[in-house]
């Protein structure tokens, strides 16, 4: 089954510029030229889950949508933050009504979106008048309305609050994400990283993140870090020593029974950068691509680490520079550790949605 | 040893912009936020230990420019190792701009005749449609308004790598010891079995030389890696003073290569690039540390020639 996200809302409010830059990799910059949604139009994104996100034209009504409300799992409205008058704000309430009546379990979220458009003080104040004019207008409809699941969320293309806004809009849909959680609680206790993030690697989202706040300075350092590495990826590609290379990851699926006699295949025996020289042989059959950036000079120091952990995923942790310099081992090791369970849960998964 | 760098074109043609981008680790978003330059901003910026870059960056409103050429003169134009000249692509006075480049021209043929001499065709992000096109245009014209005289053009947009490509170049005129940095850098590579070594200079992370060697031709790399990775890096180190830490390493295994960048010298980095996969980053790291000496050991003898 594909979870449906929809995004609605309003002529000119950045939605269709949300998508591109979220799913489609746009510069921020380059969202200036895109053309006004005048259909519906449906993306399909792979992640943990399949998504489906519908990109609305802004003149839609429950009735146009072309597929009842209740279908849809999420329901985005982005709003320009500089619309906080009377029309904008009743409109926006009555589809959340409509919606909320189709199914009440939806998830509502509202993007008070182009926040860059304002100075710092205008934007939270505008953030603050347009969430309470739209809560106050539905308890005048309604006093039930109290306990809608309804969330604010204050974002911009140009900086992380559209990537930390998505991901958190994302949480909602991932039945795993207790086990995520868990298995990343487990990693970080016992690698000593105050901090780490299971990111879905296109999108820059992340999926799951471990019980630890997230401050968002360090969840900003760790998407630029993700984009410093994806666009190296295709940088120094070589015409020829790639097919010489010869590290092809594994697919995703485990071969789970039997672990003894596929000892040399499981990807749980191979870290490639452990530097072992027995794995030598393993690591060109089997490969997890993984990085490091040691920052200075904050005593002892911070290392950003990166590993693979599904052919979308990957696993980024904050670590003291001593622990993963002098104890990498067991740190890679906590990786694998980390990975198949991953592995396992995503396996799991896919059974039950083609069983289901 | 000190290099005047004459850094010159129209108001608001972009010269304070891309200082900022270069030399202060600003990023393109903050550059809306720079004023317009009165008379001349002397810079003294520290290039590779002891080669110190003059820059001087020069107002461009015709009060200043007219000033330039008359009274302050010789000032201006005595001994300039490069003059930058910055167009506007999209500039609507380029005859006027043409006819004080010309006078610039003349000025430093008087008192600097040995400078070398970059146009930079700026803002080419502006320019919507076919830009290859309107670029050989400028250049064309640029070539006809500059005579006899040697000029290197690069079209260069703050939003992308294409800057760090045009300054790669006027700083890689500047350094006595490139050839040799390169020689080295090559027996460097060959010992690491990779591919390529570059390296580059720790403040601006301009590309101060690279290895030469014949196994470039089977790798058939990305022609524009050079001044990506310095925009990319410069990226992230800012991205890491966002939260008041310094970008000091890194180490990648990535499906198609492997690669360490780490400081070379006191004052550069080197990115070592290696596509057997058998190569570790930990072996990559370990022959960085034991060939710092030697490279300390290239830059001080650079600057006693």
């Amino acid at each position: 089954m594909c979870c449906f996200i929809s995004l609605i809302l309003y002529v000119r409010s950045g939605k269709t510029s949300i998508q591109q830059v979220l799913f489609e990799n746009l510069p921020p910059k380059q969202t200036f030229y895109l053309e006004t949604t005048t259909r519906i139009v449906k993306h399909t994104y792979d992640t943990v889950i399949p998504l489906e996100i519908w990109d609305c034209p802004g003149t839609i009504t429950v009735e146009t949508l072309g597929a009842p409300l209740s279908q849809f799992l999420t329901i985005i409205f982005v709003i320009d933050i500089r619309d906080l008058y009377n029309q904008p704000i009743s409109k926006l309430v009555e589809f959340i009504v409509a919606a909320y009546h189709e199914n009440p379990n939806v998830n509502i979220e509202v993007f008070v979106h182009k926040a860059e458009k304002l100075q710092e003080d205008d934007k939270i104040e505008n953030f603050r008048q347009i969430n309470e004019r739209v809560t106050d207008r539905l308890l005048d409809i309604s006093p039930d309305y109290e306990q809608m699941p309804l969330n604010f969320h204050l974002t911009s293309v140009y900086d992380h609050t559209l990537h930390e806004a998505f991901s958190r809009v994302l949480h909602k849909l991932i039945d795993s994400l207790p086990f995520l959680e868990d298995l990343l609680n487990v990693f970080c206790a016992n690698s000593q990283s105050p901090k780490a993030f299971l990111f879905d690697i296109a999108s820059r989202l992340y999926i799951a993140t471990d019980a630890s706040p997230v401050d968002s300075a360090t969840h900003n350092l760790c998407c630029d870090y993700l984009q410093m590495l994806n666009s190296f990826g295709p940088l120094y590609k070589s015409a020829s020593a790639s097919s010489s290379r010869h590290r092809k990851l594994l697919p995703p699926v485990l071969s789970v029974p039997s672990l003894s006699d596929h000892d040399q295949e499981s990807p749980g025996r191979t870290t490639p950068s452990a530097g072992a020289s027995n794995s030598k042989q393993r690591a060109k059959d089997l490969f997890y691509p993984s990085a490091a950036a040691l920052l200075h000079p904050s005593t002892p120091g911070t290392t950003l680490t990166y590993h693979l952990i599904m052919e979308h995923l990957a696993l980024l942790a904050i670590m003291p520079t001593p622990v993963f310099e002098s104890r990498r081992g067991l740190v890679e090791y906590n990786v694998v550790f980390f990975r198949e369970g991953v592995q396992e849960i995503y396996q799991v998964e896919q059974e039950a949605r083609s069983g289901g | 040893m000190k290099k005047k760098v004459l850094l010159m074109g129209a108001s608001g043609s972009g010269k304070t912009s891309m200082r900022s981008l270069i030399f202060s680790n600003n990023p393109a978003s903050m550059t809306a936020r720079l004023g317009a330059t009165i008379d001349v901003e002397q810079n003294h910026v520290r290039f590779l230990g002891d080669l110190i870059l003059n820059l001087w960056d020069c107002g461009g409103q015709d009060a200043f420019m007219d000033s330039y050429l008359t009274t302050q003169r010789s000032t201006i134009f005595q001994h300039v190792g490069v003059m930058i000249y910055v167009f506007d692509v999209e500039t609507r006075e380029m005859n006027k701009d043409l006819e004080y480049y010309r006078d610039c021209l003349e000025g430093l043929r008087q008192y600097s005749p040995g400078a070398a001499v970059f146009l930079l065709v700026h803002k080419m992000d502006l320019v919507r449609e076919n830009k290859p096109v309107t670029f050989g245009k400028k250049h064309k014209e640029l070539q006809v308004a500059s005579g006899d005289a040697d000029i290197t053009v690069f079209g260069t947009s703050i939003y992308d790598e294409s800057l760090y490509k045009a300054w790669s170049s006027i700083v890689h005129t500047l350094i006595p010891n490139a050839a040799v940095l390169s020689k080295h850098l090559t027996t460097f590579a060959e010992v690491c079995s990779a591919s390529e070594v570059i390296l580059f200079e720790r403040t601006t992370f301009l590309v101060i030389a690279t290895s030469t060697s014949a196994t470039e031709d089977i790798h058939k790399l990305d022609g524009t890696r050079y001044e990506r990775t310095s925009e990319l890096i410069k990226a992230f180190k800012h991205s890491c003073s966002r939260v008041r830490e310094e970008f000091h390493c890194l180490e990648m295994e990535l499906p198609d290569f492997t690669a360490v960048l780490d400081e070379m010298t006191r004052n550069t980095y080197v990115m070592v690039i290696a596509h057997d996969p058998s190569i570790e980053t930990g072996a990559l790291r370990l022959n960085i540390r034991m060939a710092r000496r030697k490279f300390e050991q290239l830059q001080g003898d650079g600057h006693v020639l």
